[in-house]
């Protein structure tokens, strides 16, 4: 990786918010040992695979970790009384 | 009482279809309404929003949406739009609806609202016409909310944004993108006009639950955030309505002052 990493980190971002596989704003980077590390919560096992797709293109040939857990959606919790 | 469900930043793309309809099928049991705060697609692209029209069409009670950044960015925003109105979804943008729920008239406005900041750490329009554009945009959709607002002829009122207003539910986020989160200029249209409830979205890794400066609920309901298919408010009259005290609060204290 010839690029300074906090370009790098940028420059991942930037595609994450602006490929339609991702769209996200909120992927956290981490560059560490040569290694690209991605944490924060997908929608999807679709969506998760899609940052380190765009991870491997951006960067071609960089080892992705990639800790990205997607999150479960549940039923609605008991009402909240509000006084109008 | 009017019993309402809210929901933000489902970012639907093409591979979302049945992902919420379970839950979204049995809303009509719990909720009078449901609001969604923006977000509705990942990248604002029309078909996107025909997934979301489509998984929408199980329930059983009046939508109504207002916009997120994320359905601007394909710029097809008008018929992302069209596309949601036209499978019976009540999209807001500086405007107005009145619901007549049994027997009760729940006035909603709808904007995006934008960013800019909260008081004491915000944008000005002053400089660059960039810059101007960028506050003077958040300054006329604050002002279409206040105007909308002061108009409804409602029993309960509700101001319906994506961008939030309060720094209370967006707490948790990154200090240095406040600014692109929200705007303290939404919070002051809606106290200056009043409202019951505000429903918004935009953070992710905010807070539930805030309040305006004037005591007005603040709620953020956005998906990633809240983990649930949505949240129901239970809006309930009370009998005498709560005076802004903390600002004539504010006020006597500088009397005081002067005087002593």
């Amino acid at each position: 990786m010839n690029v300074d990493y906090q370009y790098l980190v940028g420059k991942l971002q930037n595609a994450f918010a602006t490929d339609p596989r991702v769209s996200m704003l909120d992927v956290k980077v981490m560059v560490c040992g040569g290694k690209i590390h991605l944490t924060g919560q997908v929608a999807s096992e679709e969506r998760r695979r899609a940052v380190a797709e765009v991870v491997s293109e951006v960067i071609p040939d960089v080892e992705v970790r990639n800790e990205l857990t997607v999150f479960e959606v549940t039923q609605p919790a008991h009402p909240e009384v509000i006084s109008a | 009482m009017l019993r309402i469900a809210a929901i933000a930043d489902v970012h639907f793309s093409e591979d979302s279809s049945g992902s919420l309809r379970a839950y979204w099928s049995q809303l009509h049991t719990l909720a009078d309404v449901l609001l969604i705060g923006g977000d509705l697609t990942t990248h604002g692209e029309v078909g996107q929003a025909a997934v979301l029209a489509q998984e929408l069409e199980v329930v059983q009670v009046p939508v109504v949406a207002v916009l997120g950044n994320h359905d601007y960015h394909a710029d097809q925003a008008d018929q992302v739009r069209r596309e949601l109105e036209h499978r019976s979804v009540i999209v807001l943008e500086g405007e107005s609806i009145t619901l007549s729920i049994n027997g009760k008239r729940l006035g909603v406005v709808g904007t995006k609202g934008f960013g800019g900041g909260f008081a004491g750490a915000c944008g000005t329009a002053f400089g660059e016409p960039e810059m101007k554009a960028f506050i003077r945009h958040t300054e006329r959709l604050a002002a279409q909310m206040e105007d909308g607002l002061r108009a409804l002829n409602a029993d309960y009122r509700v101001a319906l944004l994506h961008y939030s207003p309060i720094k209370d539910t967006i707490s948790g986020e990154r200090l240095e993108i406040y600014p692109f989160l929200g705007s303290f200029l939404l919070a002051e249209a809606i106290d200056q006009a009043g409202a019951d409830l505000v429903i918004h979205g935009h953070a992710h890794h905010g807070q539930e639950k805030g309040v305006t400066a004037c005591g007005v609920p603040v709620r953020n309901v956005a998906l990633p955030m809240l983990k649930r298919a949505y949240a129901v408010y239970n809006l309930e009259k009370r009998e005498e309505q709560q005076e802004c005290q903390g600002v004539e609060e504010i006020a006597n204290r500088g009397t005081e002052k002067q005087g002593s």
